[in-house]
């Protein structure tokens, strides 16, 4: 049942990416929407505006949370799309092993950013 | 009743020759057709009179076989199911079954979709070894526990669905979505108790969760199992067993032929007397 | 007679993209394929500029943002929103049917055949009707001067 409990992780990651992810285009993107609705902010890719961002914990939560998913997601898919073109179980292996890697380094530093900003 | 217009149409058909080495190629043919003619006959016609090297699969001509599945303009039909006059064309292009490497001409090697087949155990599994072996009753199913399953049990094994399947287009290792929807015809029948050793054979890297319901299969399919419907309700059962939530399902008891049973008829007097 | 092996026939990556005629769902899945690429390239460039360029201080962050207001990565910006939002109401169309939920109970068929996903197709085409309507409204938001 190993490969399904992986699979299904993976479909809850996209579940919980839709909301994150949601949150953050919303905040970064939509503010001509969120005028609409009353919400008004400045630039917020502004220096300040990350700054401020950056030293709040629920951003850095936000963040870090949303960096874990997706990293989980699309290295989850990737290696799904390149295991449809090896041709052997071997090789399968090597793709598996070395996608764990990439994440576990990846993740590793790019959590560590916002915390880094919050704590600056 | 009106005579019906025999049209000449033209053939391209797909031509590789082993012995011969070389890459495929196509060779044009004239055939004619009137309504009814069906792509099978034309190529029945073209082995007959024009070309007797030309090499496909067929048998019963009346789409129940599974040996004539071809591509044909771009979709994969049964040869013998399809009629000339629906393409609406005067010109038919006609290849193997894409994702099956070509012994000749037409006809396609089905053996890893047999060995895909034969790996998810197509045969009711039960505890009872004996019973199995040396069968002394029937197992109980009502029609709704039939109707369960049925629609997957038409499957005919043409090797259609394994040629729309794009995961199948590069996937060696992929199982295909005809074996797949046979693992889930005999994890759905009543009278099977074998699920569990199913269940991990398609639960492996290159099996049910390859499947991204592009839903080619149940398009192409010529006998409407919808193999399609089949992985997915698979993949709920992976579900249900990865996250514990599938109770114990009570296999179909076993009845015994009934003992009591009705007067026998007699056999009527034949009614033309034998020559003494 | 030497035994010669099968010629192999297989389509390839390319079956992916085209093996014949098809209908919707085989092209939702190539879209839905194409989009998580995309979705993923995107969030390399955006993990790199986010991380190393974020941590390296106001200078190089507002220069960064300032490349960035460049016309052709607005456009880019939006068609990553666009690309996303297909993505999720894709992905979410595909959790409920790959489970089974909303595809019917399997029945004997009758000629002419109708597989359970077209059966069910005016619910794939809503979906591509709300991305539709969604990327019409981002479009508002990405002209009125927001990015």
């Amino acid at each position: 049942m190993r490969t399904t409990r992986f699979h299904l992780l993976h479909i809850l990651a996209g579940v919980l990416i839709a909301v994150l992810l949601g949150i953050h285009m919303v905040r970064l993107h939509l503010d001509a929407i969120l005028e609409f609705f009353g919400v008004d902010s400045e630039d917020p890719t502004s220096w300040t505006s990350m700054i401020d961002r950056a030293s709040q914990g629920i951003w850095a939560a936000l963040y870090i949370a949303l960096l874990a998913v997706a990293l989980y997601h699309a290295l989850y898919g990737l290696r799904g799309i390149i295991l449809e073109l090896t041709p052997s179980a071997k090789a399968g292996r090597v793709v598996t092993w070395s996608f764990i890697i990439i994440g576990i380094v990846v993740f590793g530093w790019s959590a560590y950013v916002p915390l880094h900003l919050l704590s600056s | 009743m009106t005579e019906s217009s025999t049209k000449q149409i033209a053939f391209k058909v797909q031509r590789y020759d082993p012995e011969q080495g070389g890459a495929p190629h196509w060779q044009q043919f004239t055939v004619p057709s009137s309504r009814g003619t069906t792509v099978l006959d034309g190529l029945i016609y073209i082995k007959e009179n024009l070309d007797s090297t030309l090499a496909f699969r067929t048998s019963c001509r009346m789409g129940i076989c599974g040996s004539c599945g071809m591509l044909i303009n771009s979709y994969p039909h049964l040869a013998c199911h399809t009629q000339i006059e629906e393409f609406h064309s005067n010109t038919l292009t006609v290849r193997p079954l894409p994702n099956l490497s070509i012994i000749k001409d037409l006809v396609v090697d089905l053996t890893p979709m047999f060995h895909n087949h034969k790996s998810i155990k197509p045969y009711i599994l039960r505890q009872d070894a004996q019973e199995m072996r040396t069968p002394t009753s029937e197992f109980a199913q009502i029609p709704q526990e039939l109707n369960d399953f049925l629609q997957f049990a038409y499957c005919i094994k043409c090797g259609i669905c394994v040629s729309a399947c794009p995961t199948s287009a590069s996937d060696r290792l992929f199982l295909g979505p005809q074996a797949l929807a046979q693992c889930y015809r005999y994890c759905a029948d009543n009278r099977d108790e074998g699920q569990q050793e199913r269940l991990r054979v398609a639960d492996t890297n290159h099996g049910a969760w390859h499947c991204h319901l592009a839903g080619a299969c149940s398009e192409a399919c010529p006998k409407g199992v919808d193999p399609a419907l089949a992985i997915q309700l698979l993949k709920r059962r992976l579900a249900s067993q990865a996250l514990g939530l599938r109770g114990k399902r009570q296999a179909s008891s076993v009845v015994s032929p009934p003992t009591q049973t009705k007067p026998k008829i007699p056999f009527p007097e034949f009614t033309v007397k034998g020559s003494a | 007679m030497k035994q010669r092996q099968p010629r192999q026939n297989y389509l390839g990556a390319g079956g992916w993209v085209w093996a014949g005629k098809y209908k919707l769902e085989r092209y939702l899945y190539l879209l839905h394929r194409v989009t998580g690429l995309g979705l993923l390239l995107f969030g390399i460039i955006h993990l790199i500029m986010t991380t190393f360029f974020r941590i390296q201080g106001q200078d190089v962050w507002e220069s960064t943002i300032a490349v960035l207001h460049n016309p052709v990565f607005k456009v880019g910006a939006y068609m990553v929103v666009v690309a996303f939002v297909f993505h999720a109401l894709n992905g979410l169309r595909l959790i409920l049917q790959e489970f089974g939920f909303t595809l019917g109970r399997p029945i004997p068929p009758v000629y002419p055949y109708k597989d359970a996903l077209r059966k069910k197709r005016p619910w794939a085409v809503i979906i591509i009707a709300v991305v539709g309507i969604l990327a019409v409204v981002f479009l508002y938001d990405f002209i009125s001067g927001g990015w």
